[in-house]
């Protein structure tokens, strides 16, 4: 049942007040000011989202809270409101958005406590909120591409906001075009299914309106459109082809990594095939290419992940590498798998971020590795919380990470997909690999760090530990919402997300014990592996990279895709628009022409010119031409 | 009748203009010029909240008998279509007008204002005439000053950049006025009585030949000015040789004049021969959204990138024409006003820019943000509309476009969206060589940022591009209307086309089973 | 023998009280110029005006009473009037241009003025010719005073030589319009023109080789006159070497008067074998028009290019006479109307760049000249403009009436290569504005406020130009009028007569 719940409106206003008050007075009003505004812009909304949450609990299942703010737009028979509406889907990732988000404003007051540029920095958090939440409470396909929208250009803002290093201002710009070129297909997939359903009659996009009647579409058409969809989704999401974006976008302010590029906006895609899980579950064969990308993106970016020296990249990678995990869930059917991956990925990535940040922090601005370690006993928190995360992560009980992962590699595999299982088990290995080399490189071992750095190396101020610690304890028990069925209370958090994205009830085919036995045991295989490498024979990877010299350099260099990129799109589009378009076409061919015609007046001109010499015997003569042209025309019309 | 309401829309520029040729300081020039154009915009507003939009036909008419002996009246009315349009001309005029005062228009500006308020007259008539001669008289009358306003005023190659200007939209101009004529002789040749007056003519029994050769001097005329691909070249020069004020008003307001055209003319005329023209339309449309964005991305001039972009986006604009349902025909004309707006600020900002370092050329900016943030701020804004984000105006306007196509044709639509990542690619890239990366140029780290005129001037376009983006439907809402009316002409003609089609196949297909028959029932005697 | 007798003559003095006023005047000024110096002709000048005020004002009383004098030789009908009407209104606004130029020129103030008189009798003679004698008789009188006052500045050896071409390729021509006269006269038997029309309407001496050969000569004379291809050649020659009031006063008067005679003799009496002509006058009407644009281009010179434009004016106004319709016959004469005008102000704008002795009539002699004198830049641009045909100028509104009238007779390609032609001519009319107000340079312009002459006379051209073509429709009707007046139908409305 749908009850209005004008508040959702507030979930939205708060952040764009902040916005506003940041643009417009932000730098005056000073640090206090925007140190207050800016967080509280995003704490508000979570606290409206607890209630509306709350609210959703005490309402029958399936309940859906919604407030139509004004017609948007109404052309023709097209329709689209600005209207909201929160079911369990919208409210847990609200939840998550504003929550996370929250805690991730706070940590930048002492993120940017250095920055002069602050007030920009928070007026583009505030609007990054807005446009995420506009996205998960939008009620229709239409309007959450305006959120969809609004947080790549939040992103592009953010990756380039040190915009005078003109490296990041490019990585910006490239996040922002490789976003364009997925919506692209976002875009041709909404027409797609506007024109199929306008056909029988249905011009709207909300997602209530479209559940009902996608049983109209053929399974051509739904097909069609889910993998449009879906070319969005891996541009938002970062999966292959169009993940190439956010390791670069890595050279953002780490807060901004953490939200952005980890906890929520790369998620997007995620949900987006969550809430359209009536089309997807009519088109098979799409479901199935979404898997396989995730799973392929996941061992793929995993792969690169354990050989990167800089510690953003490595969590980077990671990060593509989870978000492959979470299609390789909704792309089996397992969409509340998917989404509880989500938001447990949540907790411990923008934690392990916010780790990442405090351990640049206090190197000020050293990301390699390289140059780090023995850091446990100068960051003691940042080490603690991180080891929760990074144990969260490779799927340790009873650790969030272990619950949801799990569950998506269960229903993979007892949903038939055992290859897509296989590559998810050893995707598992290397991602418990590379976060504990991760983990040794960075706090164990001998101190790496420059000697100029190394005397004022400091813990981070309370500000910032408070968000770690707050994140470390949900990513320890933010899995607990999932237990395996059976245990104690069961799968919570698939029952409360049933009604949003269906049920998912696969043929049992291994046994529970059997499965998690072999994830786990891989994931403990590739943490000693990490420990023997980097705790126990320090020079071994320099042996393996220096002995498998080649394959290292591929991994190292991202299996050149960036560079491939360049010269089969990039170089031929900027030849072609310069000099077959340019300098052929337009200035040859068509300006040729145009200049052609008048010269030749010109040149008629200047001939027919020469006979006016001022001579009256030639004057005369013409004169005697054409008497007897007319002449002769006439003789003609009488012989005839 | 009007109660004269549109005549003083249409004449009070031209009092002003006379006003002004009056006065002597600067100062009162610049004022009472501005002024002048304030009126004009008050009643447009007037006209817009009078307006009802629950009728489709004209309102607020006024028809009086100029040449009676070839049934040419003085008549002006409104409607959904040419109410927008109006809207964005006024502003637009105010806008420059303010604009210009502060210094970009270093001489003559008697006659600078005198020619822009010329130039008002001959679009708010171009847009308001019903009768086709009146019409056409305002046609030609909006290309003088634009003229002079290039050739005096511009830098570079104005001169050249005039001459090519007014040459390329004469020859389509004259041609469509043998046609006019020829239109009304046929229309006196059926009905007999002799008129010019737009809706008497929409009736006119005509051969396909006829039809298609008129439509082809109508639509040669609009395409000039749209311009759409390959009658564009004109257009770079134009706009890259023109003052700050006379590119805001050529890709504001009298690009819209051709699409304007279509949808008032050629297309509502001859509907039969724009559904057979439609696939080239909708070729050249694509070719022109795609060409216009290569080339918009590969110039090392600001003013000539977004001329370049004009032409991608008017090839949107057309698309959405072409499309033939209302989705797209509503979009089209949104865009016309969203790339009005957004294209209007991005000339004025780049106008802004070159007032302080007299250059065009992107490679002599870089890292502007740091010197003048409020300008990268506008600009950014003004870029993010242009590009089509969602919550701005282009968007709209981007997306019924696509989305009425995409009923018509998905493969067009597939070609056109790359038009949109496109977009993106070359705004955003020159955005950042512009604003982002290090100072490289000393000089402009000690430039000024925006004046409180400059901000004033684009204020009301940030505005109603945010009003445009998240309301647009109390715009839509006054235009749709009329747009119906012109779509259920091509309509009905599809409807004939498609009986006609049907009845032969009918009569084929009798005379074929007739046949077989008759050779049933006598079969031929061989041998 | 017997003895003279009057009597057999009607002796209708009355209708030609005009033509006689205008001689008398001539005579006038000639005798009273004598004892005048010829820096202070003004006099001389004013007395012109006034005659001509009186002749204007007495064909005006004539208007609607479609008589004949000398027993039909002399047509009196509004036709006539209107022509007449005309030709006197352009050479009262030359000799209003000519009052400083002729002193600071030292023409002859006496010869000059009293020339003109005589060259406007010869025209008003040829717009109310009622035979073809009088037509040539007219015809001659407005030449022979023309190559006089071609080549009245003695000094200047461009005007002699200007006078002595246009007399010996005038003399040609001449003889092939006599020729033709004969010929008609022998096909129908009578040269006058009333009965030509009923002689051929009953079908007598039709495609007759002697008629044939007779039409041929006439369109031969007629089109050295009004200056059509391959006739042309003398023009920019003539324009630009006579006294530039005087090639006003060629570009105004004498087209009018060719054409009303013109018209007369083809449009209306040799309707009936229209096919034999118009086929032609297509190809001749092509060929003025583009050849006469085309060349216009490249001239450096203002009055050689305001010649070409001249050509190329011809060539539409032949658009409408190869129409052949009543209809055209009345957009030509609205067409010359409006073209009397701008071409009185061009050439009053370039009178008034001379200076005692410099010519200044090159183009790039009007460099910045909307920096110096505005006025006359504005003025300039706006008689170019309604050549160019841009509305709502007289010019435009005549080119759409004659493009109206020839698609009204289906001279559909005929309409496509005037309308090419009339982007072509755009682009030079526009150099001289890009000139005038895009460049820098040129030549300074001697005090207008000293040459109210030249003031007035822009100041009325301005006010035609730009009246006439707002609000056309007296005029059309007028024309309408005259010319259906002609044809002995009477004033009936136009748009009656459309097809």
């Amino acid at each position: 049942m749908i009850v209005s719940f004008p508040p959702l409106a507030f979930i939205l206003l708060f952040p764009l007040l902040g916005f506003l008050f940041n643009v417009f007075l932000g730098a005056r009003r000073g640090r206090g000011a925007v140190n207050l505004i800016g967080p509280a812009a995003i704490f508000i909304p979570f606290g409206i989202a607890l209630v509306a949450f709350v609210k959703l609990l005490t309402l029958p299942s399936g309940s859906v809270l919604s407030v139509t703010l004004w017609p948007w737009i109404y052309a023709g028979r097209f329709h689209a409101d600005f209207a909201l509406q929160m079911d369990a889907l919208s409210a847990l990732m609200t939840l998550v958005v504003s929550g996370v988000g929250a805690f991730i404003h706070l940590y930048s007051v002492g993120y940017m406590a250095h920055d002069d540029d602050f007030a920009r920095f928070f007026a583009y958090m505030n609007l990054f909120a807005l446009s995420m939440l506009t996205l998960v409470l939008a009620n229709n396909l239409l309007l959450m591409f305006v959120g969809w929208e609004g947080v790549g250009l939040c992103s592009y803002l953010l990756i380039s906001f040190w915009y005078t290093n003109a490296q990041y201002a490019y990585n910006g710009r490239k996040a922002f075009i490789v976003n364009r070129i997925g919506d692209a297909g976002f875009l041709l997939g909404i027409f797609t299914i506007v024109s199929a359903l306008g056909s029988h009659g249905i011009w709207s996009l909300d997602f209530a309106t479209l559940r009902d009647n996608i049983h109209l579409l053929t399974t051509a058409t739904a097909t069609t459109a889910a993998v449009l969809l879906f070319i969005g989704a891996t541009g938002k999401s970062a999966q292959i082809p169009l993940y190439v974006w956010l390791p670069d976008a890595m050279v953002g302010p780490t807060p901004v990594s953490a939200l952005i590029h980890a906890a929520t906006m790369v998620t997007a895609g995620v949900y987006m095939v969550a809430r359209m899980h009536f089309l997807y579950t009519l088109a098979p064969s799409a479901m199935e290419l979404v898997a396989m990308i995730g799973a392929i993106t996941a061992i793929f970016a995993a792969s690169i992940a354990m050989v990167q020296p800089d510690i953003k990249r490595v969590l980077a990678y990671s990060t593509i590498s989870q978000l492959g995990y979470m299609f390789l869930g909704v792309g089996v059917g397992a969409f509340s798998a998917g989404i509880f991956h989500v938001m447990t990925h949540a907790f411990f990535k923008a934690l392990l971020f916010l780790c990442a940040g405090s351990v640049i922090h206090a190197l000020d601005g050293e990301q390699d590795m390289n140059k780090m370690g023995g850091l446990r006993t100068k960051l003691p928190i940042t080490y603690a919380t991180m080891l929760i995360a990074t144990l969260a992560i490779s799927a340790l009980p009873p650790f969030s990470g272990f619950f949801s992962k799990d569950l998506i590699l269960e229903s993979a595999y007892n949903s038939g997909h055992t290859g897509l299982w296989i590559l998810g088990i050893i995707t598992a290995a290397m991602t418990s690999f590379y976060m504990f080399r991760l983990i040794f490189m960075t706090f164990h071992g001998d101190s790496r760090v420059d000697s100029t750095k190394a005397h004022h190396i400091h813990e981070s101020p309370q500000v910032m530990t408070i968000p770690l610690i707050v994140l470390a304890v949900m990513a320890v028990i933010g899995g607990w919402v999932g237990l395996p069925e059976g245990v104690l209370w069961g799968n919570k958090i698939s029952q409360f997300l049933a009604p949003s994205v269906g049920n998912f009830t696969p043929v049992l085919q291994g046994g529970f014990v059997m499965l998690t036995g072999t994830s786990l045991g891989l994931a403990l295989f590739g943490i000693l592996l990490a420990w023997y490498f980097y705790i126990q024979a320090p020079g071994m990877p320099y042996l393996i990279a220096y002995q498998m010299q080649s394959a290292y350099n591929v991994l190292l260099n991202k299996y050149y895709i960036d560079q491939l990129y360049n010269l089969i799109v990039t170089r031929p589009l900027f030849w072609v628009s310069t000099f077959v378009l340019g300098r052929v076409v337009d200035t040859f061919m068509i300006d040729g022409i145009v200049d052609g015609a008048g010269l030749s007046v010109q040149t008629g001109g200047q001939l027919s010119r020469r006979i006016e010499t001022g001579n009256v015997q030639q004057y005369a003569f013409v004169y005697v031409l054409g008497v007897l042209a007319i002449v002769a025309y006439y003789l003609y019309l009488v012989t005839h | 009748m009007g109660g004269g309401i549109l005549t003083a829309l249409v004449f009070i520029p031209l009092i002003g203009a006379l006003f002004v040729l009056m006065q002597s300081d600067e100062r009162s020039i610049w004022n009472s010029a501005f002024i002048f154009s304030l009126l004009p915009l008050a009643i447009s507003f007037y006209l817009f909240f009078a307006f009802d939009p629950s009728r489709a036909g004209y309102q607020f008419v006024e028809q009086y008998p100029w040449i009676p002996q070839f049934g040419i009246s003085y008549h002006f009315g409104v409607d959904g279509l040419s109410l927008v349009l109006v809207m964005l001309t006024t502003i637009l005029i105010s806008l420059s007008l303010l604009y210009s005062g502060g210094g970009d228009i270093d001489h003559r500006p008697r006659e600078f204002c005198f020619f822009m308020l010329v130039l008002e007259m001959g679009l708010l008539g171009t847009l308001l005439a019903v009768d086709l001669l009146m019409f056409y008289v305002f046609w030609e009358l909006m290309l003088f000053p634009m003229y002079f306003l290039i050739g005096i005023w511009g830098h570079g190659r104005p001169i050249y950049a005039a001459v090519k200007f007014v040459l390329f939209t004469m020859i389509g101009s004259f041609l469509m006025l043998a046609a006019i004529i020829y239109l009304v002789m046929l229309n006196r040749a059926h009905t007999g009585d002799l008129t010019f007056d737009l809706p008497a003519l929409y009736n006119t029994p005509m051969t396909a030949t006829e039809a298609r050769w008129m439509f082809a001097a109508f639509a040669l005329a609009f395409a000039i000015k749209v311009p759409m691909w390959p009658l564009h070249t004109w257009l770079p020069d134009a706009h890259t040789n023109a003052p700050t004020a006379g590119s805001v008003i050529l890709a504001g307001v009298m690009l819209k004049m051709g699409t304007y055209g279509f949808l008032r003319f050629a297309i509502p005329l001859f509907p039969a021969v724009a559904i057979e023209a439609t696939p080239l339309f909708m070729a050249l449309a694509v070719i022109g959204i795609i060409y216009g964005a290569l080339l918009a991305m590969v110039q090392p001039d600001l003013k000539r990138l977004i001329a370049y972009s004009s032409v991608s986006h008017l090839g949107f604009v057309m698309l959405g024409i072409f499309a033939f349902n209302l989705e797209g025909i509503d979009g089209a004309v949104y865009q016309m006003l969203g790339h009005g707006l957004s294209t209007g600020a991005l000339f004025l900002l780049v106008g802004m820019i070159y007032l302080r370092r007299h250059t065009r050329e992107i490679s002599e900016y870089g890292g502007l943000w740091k010197s003048v943030p409020i300008y990268a701020a506008v600009f950014m804004f003004a870029m993010l509309s242009s590009i089509g984000l969602p919550g701005l105006n282009g968007f709209v306007g981007e997306f019924l476009i696509m989305l009425g196509s995409y009923l018509h044709s998905p493969i067009a639509v597939v070609f056109a969206v790359s038009g949109v990542i496109l977009g993106a690619l070359y705004m955003l890239w020159t955005y950042e060589r512009v604003m982002f990366g290090p100072i490289t140029k000393a000089v402009n780290e000690t430039i000024a940022d925006l004046s409180a005129r400059e901000i004033a001037t684009m204020i009301p376009l940030m505005a109603l591009m945010i009003v445009m983006g998240l309301y647009p439907n109390f715009i839509i809402s006054k235009m749709e209307p009329s747009i119906a009316q012109v779509l259920s002409r091509v309509h009905s003609a599809q409807v004939r086309i498609d009986t006609e089609h049907r009845q032969e196949m009918l009569a084929q297909t009798a005379s074929l089973i007739l046949k077989h028959t008759l050779v049933a029932i006598a079969p031929p005697a061989d041998k | 023998m017997t003895p003279f007798n009057l009597s057999a003559i009607d002796f209708q003095w009355l209708p030609l009280l005009p033509l006689i006023a205008i001689s008398l005047a001539a005579m006038v000024v000639l005798l009273v110029g004598v004892r005048v110096e010829d820096d202070e002709t003004d006099g001389l000048g004013w007395l012109t005006i006034a005659a001509l005020a009186i002749a204007f004002v007495l064909t005006f009383a004539m208007s609607g009473q479609n008589t004949t004098a000398f027993s039909g030789s002399i047509a009196i009908d509004d036709f006539a009037v209107f022509f007449q009407l005309a030709i006197l209104f352009a050479a009262a606004v030359v000799v209003l241009m000519s009052l400083n130029y002729a002193n600071e020129t030292r023409l002859p103030g006496a010869e000059y003025y009293s020339l003109i008189l005589f060259a406007a009798l010869g025209m008003m003679l040829m717009a109310s010719a009622g035979d073809l004698i009088i037509i040539f008789l007219g015809l001659e009188t407005m030449s022979i005073s023309i190559y006089v006052l071609a080549g009245l500045k003695r000094s200047d050896p461009r005007s002699n030589e200007a006078a002595i071409k246009y007399f010996l390729l005038g003399a040609f021509s001449t003889g092939f319009l006599l020729y033709g006269i004969a010929l008609i006269y022998g096909a129908t038997g009578t040269i006058k023109l009333e009965p030509i029309r009923v002689a051929l309407s009953h079908g007598v001496g039709l495609s007759s080789p002697m008629l044939m050969l007779g039409v041929a000569m006439l369109l031969i004379g007629f089109g050295f006159k009004i200056a059509a291809v391959p006739f042309h050649m003398w023009t920019p020659d003539v324009y630009e070497g006579a006294p530039t009031p005087i090639t006003a006063f060629m570009a105004t008067g004498v087209k009018l008067a060719a054409f009303a005679g013109f018209m007369r003799v083809f449009s209306l009496h040799l309707i009936a074998v229209s096919a034999d002509w118009s086929s032609v006058l297509w190809v001749v009407a092509a060929l003025t028009m583009t050849i006469g644009n085309v060349v216009a281009v490249v001239q450096t010179n203002i009055k050689r290019m305001l010649a070409y434009s001249a050509i190329a004016h011809a060539g539409y106004l032949l658009v409408a006479m190869t129409a052949a319709i009543p209809a055209a016959g009345a957009a030509m004469m609205y067409y010359l109307v409006g073209y009397v005008f701008a071409n009185l102000g061009a050439f009053g704008v370039v009178t008034a760049l001379e200076r005692r002795g410099e010519a200044n009539d090159l183009i790039s002699d009007y460099r910045g000249l909307a920096a110096r004198e505005p006025g006359l830049a504005a003025a300039m641009a706006i008689f170019l403009l309604s050549f160019t045909g841009v509305p709502p100028l007289v010019g435009f509104i005549g080119k759409f009436y004659v493009f109206t009238a020839a698609l009204q007779a289906g001279l559909v390609w005929l309409v496509v290569i005037a309308v090419l032609n009339a982007v072509i001519a755009a682009y030079y009319y526009i150099y001289v504005i890009v000139a005038m107000y895009m460049q820098e340079g040129g030549v300074p312009v001697s005090k207008m406020s000293l040459r109210p002459g030249l003031v007035a006379t822009i100041t009325i051209a301005l006010i035609g130009t730009v009246l006439i073509g707002i609000y056309p429709q007296p005029y059309m009707t007028a024309a309408t009028t005259a010319f259906n007046s002609a044809l002995g139908l009477g004033p009936i409305h136009a748009a009656s007569l459309l097809p």
